[in-house]
């Protein structure tokens, strides 16, 4: 066997994870600890009127906006800081935070919790994108309801259209998703020597440090978080843990006690961050030949209560939006439109995932229309290296999709396959294509993270890797030890790396964008190669580095001109599908896909990631149904929101093709969200093709393809 | 505080149903949901419960002269795997939840919890299933089509508990079961067919057809069964259509988190079509 950094090794947390040694925020043992419970409005919008509080035992306390310390301001700094910490007046969701109850015992607890009463006056609420855009209710947010309105444009589209020979619309749905983390939402904060301790699940400790600090009126370094072993999040700890722990830094900056707060499933599958629902609108201008001239993008999100990331999310959504395609001319404008559902936020391919699906199914619609063949009429518009996007940045590198896609066809057999299934057999096949742009998205990593990472070399030989991305079952642990390891020329055994303190790692940036390996893992690279240089492994050293951006990227965050992402990582994924004729139950035959992530860094935990998306974007695609009831979700336990099962798909085929990036370490680019970002689309076009219906939005439930067949 | 006793037999398990109004307690994966609490809070049981899962008399599978006795605390994972059971009701157990909640859970916890999506109450409404029920008084026997009366509610008596399903002999070779859930597996049915049939020399001699969750209990239209028995495959082709629409005007499915009136009655009936058209296109075999 060759000593290609990609061979497997055994996961370094595999052994603590599987045989229960690894100790999750639950199992941890804090003396005095008092257990905390978010009291929580009952209306969707209105106003606060009042609190009735039973009466409360020793040692049992409510804490509301009223006991926010002097210089404290009832905010969460997270891009904005619209979301306050407390209502004090206006409700924008149903179950925002009114205030945190707290007490030693759990049962006194729930009891009391049930006989505080919230009192609102309501008012007419607005929770689709439809009344979000009507302002019903009057505006949630400035005058128009409008987080962000982006416009973009490429080409010369007016032109293309006047000169159309014919015009095709199309409005592509995306529905909610519910993370399903591995475990619900939890926090310890506690008060040690005048500082305020937070033990957290999540991704990013520095968003929490900076999110709390206003709240109680503390400087950073009097404020700690510690990650404690998180399982996959998902991105639905990304912002969120901000939330509760805010509550908690004011009961903990009252109390001086330990106080924890873990929510049950259900409240967290009712009160926390949703993928961002959409509404995409295409109008195509096709030419006599039926070659598509120009696109005009419509994208709606939506963003829910408060502003969140969703701005952000917005951007990949409508960078997107061509996917992998280059369409000369194209006019998009991408809003998020505030409701008064919780608020969405960040979901695995974070915006991606939404208008990746929308132009999938709108190229397929197309090809439907035409009467080409799906694979065959997408391919003729790759984008190529040197070809534009829709931000007018550059593709710089080789785009080796063709390639992916011969592979792809031939293990999965596709053009059998559709010649033996024609339209409206009952069975079909289907290719998605996709890219996911690595990083943060415009000049975040520059101007916004600007990462740093420290690696420390001791006299015994071993090395410390110091930096805030967390290993949330991703493989970020191991990855990293990899590449110092394999830098450093020692043993993977004698590099460290522990969960993440605020108080013990630079910054390197949150565990998010796809950015852990591809950025952060570079930073490891750099930092170790210096290291390497003055250590010889007998005494003690450190090295810290900081970002450095690839030099030739040309952006305007004004404009949001340039190039968006510094690269791309790329897929191609194939499925076949059965349907019931009877139930219009689906059966999922195969899943055979491609992607190229430069190099992976360990073929076995990519291998995961690949499993793992592609089974998550197939629930995405055709299970997960997640309805607004009331301002709530109908669909809030683990028996009403289906998840896939290890029954549900088959054995997904998976293969990689190398194509190193020159910062990337050993070459790798980004890899968790690409592979969530194809299979939906893929799922939806297949499903089409057997009932010969056009599929225009997801999840394509059962109820939903009898709808499309029977109309 | 939850009480939860331990009785040694069965007599003493009713003892604790009549002197302490204790709620029955087989593998608890109904209860325990239904009285769940936050973690760290006990569940919010209504009063004490008695558990039976331990009790060697209702955890027996017989036979007695063709009639099968199943006791009521007898594991669905039990259940699935014993051949003496009809295949209709091992495939129905196979299909609930998950291997490991089939490991406690029960058809005597099923038909108790009468719920109308209840997979064994509706294998077992297609098997004409009676249920033995001990109380302080005595026993009687009862067939489950009586004893559930609606969602959530039955004839159990305080004093009662069930102790068995008796399945009497029948020779009904032509099984139907179709779960059509939410996923594939560890899933509620948003709606389920049951049927089976027996054909002798050319003439379906007996048939039975139950629907799940598609009405507030599971439907089976005797009527229409006993109007089939003595036809042909080919008599019965004709006669689908009509059989099809008197089932429509019973089928009364709801809307709710798991799916959509208009689905459960469509895809119902399709696969109650789906059934009749399998046993008339038969070739005449023995
Ligand atoms: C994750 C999950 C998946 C599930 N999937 C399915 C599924 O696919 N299909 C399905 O039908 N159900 C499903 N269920 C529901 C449940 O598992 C079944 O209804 C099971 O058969 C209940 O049996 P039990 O012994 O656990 O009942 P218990 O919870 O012990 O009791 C249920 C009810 O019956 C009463 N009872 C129990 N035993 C007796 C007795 N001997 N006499 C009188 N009353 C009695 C109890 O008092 C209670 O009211 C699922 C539940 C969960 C948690």
């Amino acid at each position: 066997m060759n000593d290609s950094i990609s061979n497997p090794v055994r996961r370094v947390d595999a052994y603590d994870k599987a045989a229960g040694y690894a100790q999750y925020l639950a199992d941890m043992k804090f003396e005095g600890l008092l257990y905390g419970r978010l009291i929580r409005t009952p209306v969707s919008r209105g106003v606060l009127t009042g609190v009735e509080l039973p009466e409360m035992p020793e040692g049992y306390r409510y804490i509301s906006a009223a006991d926010i310390p002097p210089g404290g301001e009832n905010r969460i700094q997270m891009i904005k800081s619209d979301w306050p910490v407390f209502v004090s007046d206006t409700v924008r969701y149903l179950g925002q935070t009114v205030g945190i109850l707290t007490g030693p015992d759990r049962q006194r607890l729930h009891e009391l919790a049930s006989k505080i009463t919230v009192h609102c006056r309501t008012q007419e609420a607005a929770y689709t994108i439809e009344e979000g855009l009507a302002c019903r209710g009057g505006a949630i947010h400035g005058d128009d309801n409008l987080f962000a309105d982006f416009h973009l444009k490429k080409g010369d589209p007016e032109a293309a259209f006047s000169q159309a020979d014919r015009i095709v619309e199309d409005t592509l749905e995306t529905g909610f998703q519910e993370h399903v983390y591995m475990e619900p939402q939890g926090i310890t904060a506690e008060w040690k020597e005048g500082k305020l301790v937070f033990h957290a699940s999540c991704q990013c400790p520095f968003y929490i440090r900076k999110a709390v600090a206003p709240s109680v009126h503390m400087p950073y370094e009097n404020i700690i978080v510690n990650q404690t072993t998180t399982g996959g999040a998902f991105g639905g700890k990304e912002h969120f843990p901000d939330v509760i722990a805010s509550a908690l830094a004011v009961a903990v900056y009252v109390l001086r006690r330990p106080v924890q707060v873990i929510f049950d499933r259900r409240e967290d599958m009712l009160y926390t961050v949703k993928r961002h629902p959409s509404q995409v609108l295409f109008r195509t201008a096709l030419d006599a030949k039926g070659r598509i001239t120009a696109m005009d993008i419509d994208a709606r999100l939506n963003a829910g209560a408060f502003e969140s990331c969703s701005p952000i999310v917005l951007q990949r959504t409508i960078f997107s939006a061509n996917s992998v395609y280059d369409i000369p001319n194209v006019n998009i404008r991408g809003r998020a439109v505030a409701t008064n559902t919780v608020p969405s936020d960040a979901f695995r391919g974070f915006g991606a995932p939404q208008g990746i699906f929308a132009a999938e199914m709108h190229m397929s619609h197309l090809a439907r229309e035409l009467g080409t063949e799906e694979s065959e009429f997408k391919r003729k518009y790759f984008l190529a290296k040197g070809g534009k996007t829709v931000t007018n940045g550059t593709v710089r590198e080789e785009v080796l999709l063709e390639q992916m896609w011969s592979r792809a066809a031939e293990l999965s057999g596709y053009y059998e396959k559709l010649k033996a299934y024609p339209p409206g057999s009952y069975r079909g096949i289907a290719p998605a294509f996709y890219l996911h742009g690595g990083g943060f998205t415009g000049s975040g990593e520059q101007e916004i993270i600007n990462g740093k990472v420290r690696i420390t070399g001791s006299k015994d030989g071993s090395a410390e890797i110091l930096l805030s991305n967390v290993e949330m079952g991703q493989g970020t642990a191991t990855t990293f030890s990899k590449i110092a390891a394999r830098v450093l020329d020692i043993p993977l055994d004698r590099v460290k790396i522990a969960n993440p303190s605020t108080a013990r790692v630079p910054d390197s940036g949150p565990t998010v964008a796809s950015r852990s390996i591809m950025v952060v893992g570079k930073l490891v690279e750099r930092a170790a190669s210096q290291l390497r240089e003055r250590w010889g492994g007998t005494s003690d050293e450190s090295v810290l580095v900081q970002y450095e951006h690839p030099p030739w990227i040309r952006w305007d965050q004004e404009t949001l001109q340039g190039d968006a992402y510094p690269c791309f990582s790329w897929g191609v994924c194939i499925v076949e599908v059965s349907v019931d004729p009877g139930t219009w139950e689906v059966e999922t035959l195969g899943v055979w896909t491609g992607h190229e992530i430069g190099r992976a860094i360990d073929e076995a935990i990519v291998h995961g990631q690949v499993i793992g998306g592609v089974n998550q974007a197939l629930g995405y695609g055709g299970l997960e149904k997640l309805e607004l009831s009331g301002g709530g979700f109908a669909q809030h336990t683990l028996a009403d929101y289906s998840i896939p099962t290890s029954l549900d798909f088959p054995k997904v085929t998976s293969f990689l093709v190398e194509n190193p990036y020159e910062y990337g370490p050993f070459g790798a680019k980004g890899a968790g969200e690409l592979v969530f970002d194809g299979a939906a689309a893929a799922y939806a076009a297949a499903v089409q093709r057997a009932v010969d219906r056009k599929v225009e939005r997801i999840p394509a439930t059962p109820e939903y393809i009898m709808e499309i067949t029977e109309a | 505080m939850v009480d939860a006793y331990y009785p040694g037999s069965l007599a003493e398990a009713l003892e604790l149903r009549t002197e302490r109004g204790a709620i029955p307690f087989a593998g608890g994966t109904d209860l325990m949901v239904k009285y769940r609490r936050p973690a760290g809070v006990l569940p919010e049981l209504p009063g004490p419960v008695v558990l039976l899962g331990h009790l060697d008399e209702l955890a027996r599978i017989t036979e007695e002269g063709g009639i099968l006795h199943i006791g009521a605390a007898v594991p669905l994972s039990v259940i699935e795997s014993d051949r003496r059971l009809p295949y209709l009701l091992r495939s129905s157990a196979s299909q609930m939840a998950s291997p490991a909640l089939r490991n406690v859970a029960t058809l005597g916890g099923n038909i108790g919890n009468a719920s109308p999506a209840g997979d064994g109450i509706c294998a077992l409404a297609a098997l004409d299933a009676r249920l033995r029920i001990a109380g302080s008084q005595g026993s009687r026997s009862i067939s489950l089509e009586e004893f559930i009366t609606g969602p959530g509610t039955t004839l159990l008596r305080e004093d009662e508990l069930i102790t068995e399903i008796t399945l009497r002999p029948s020779d009904c070779t032509r099984v139907f079961y179709r779960k059509v859930g939410t996923r594939k597996a560890n899933a509620l049915s948003k709606l389920s067919v049951c049927a089976d049939a027996a054909v002798q020399d050319g003439v379906i001699t007996d048939i039975r057809i139950a629907l799940g969750a598609v009405a507030p209990k599971v439907l089976r239209m005797k009527d229409i069964e006993e109007s089939l028995r003595g036809s042909t495959p080919e008599e019965l082709s004709e006669r689908i259509p009509d059989v099809l629409a008197a089932y429509e005007k019973h089928i009364r499915p709801i809307d709710d988190q798991r799916s959509t009136a208009r689905y459960r009655k469509t895809a119902a009936l399709r696969l109650a079509e789906e059934f009749l058209r399998n046993l008339s296109e038969e070739e005449n075999r023995e």
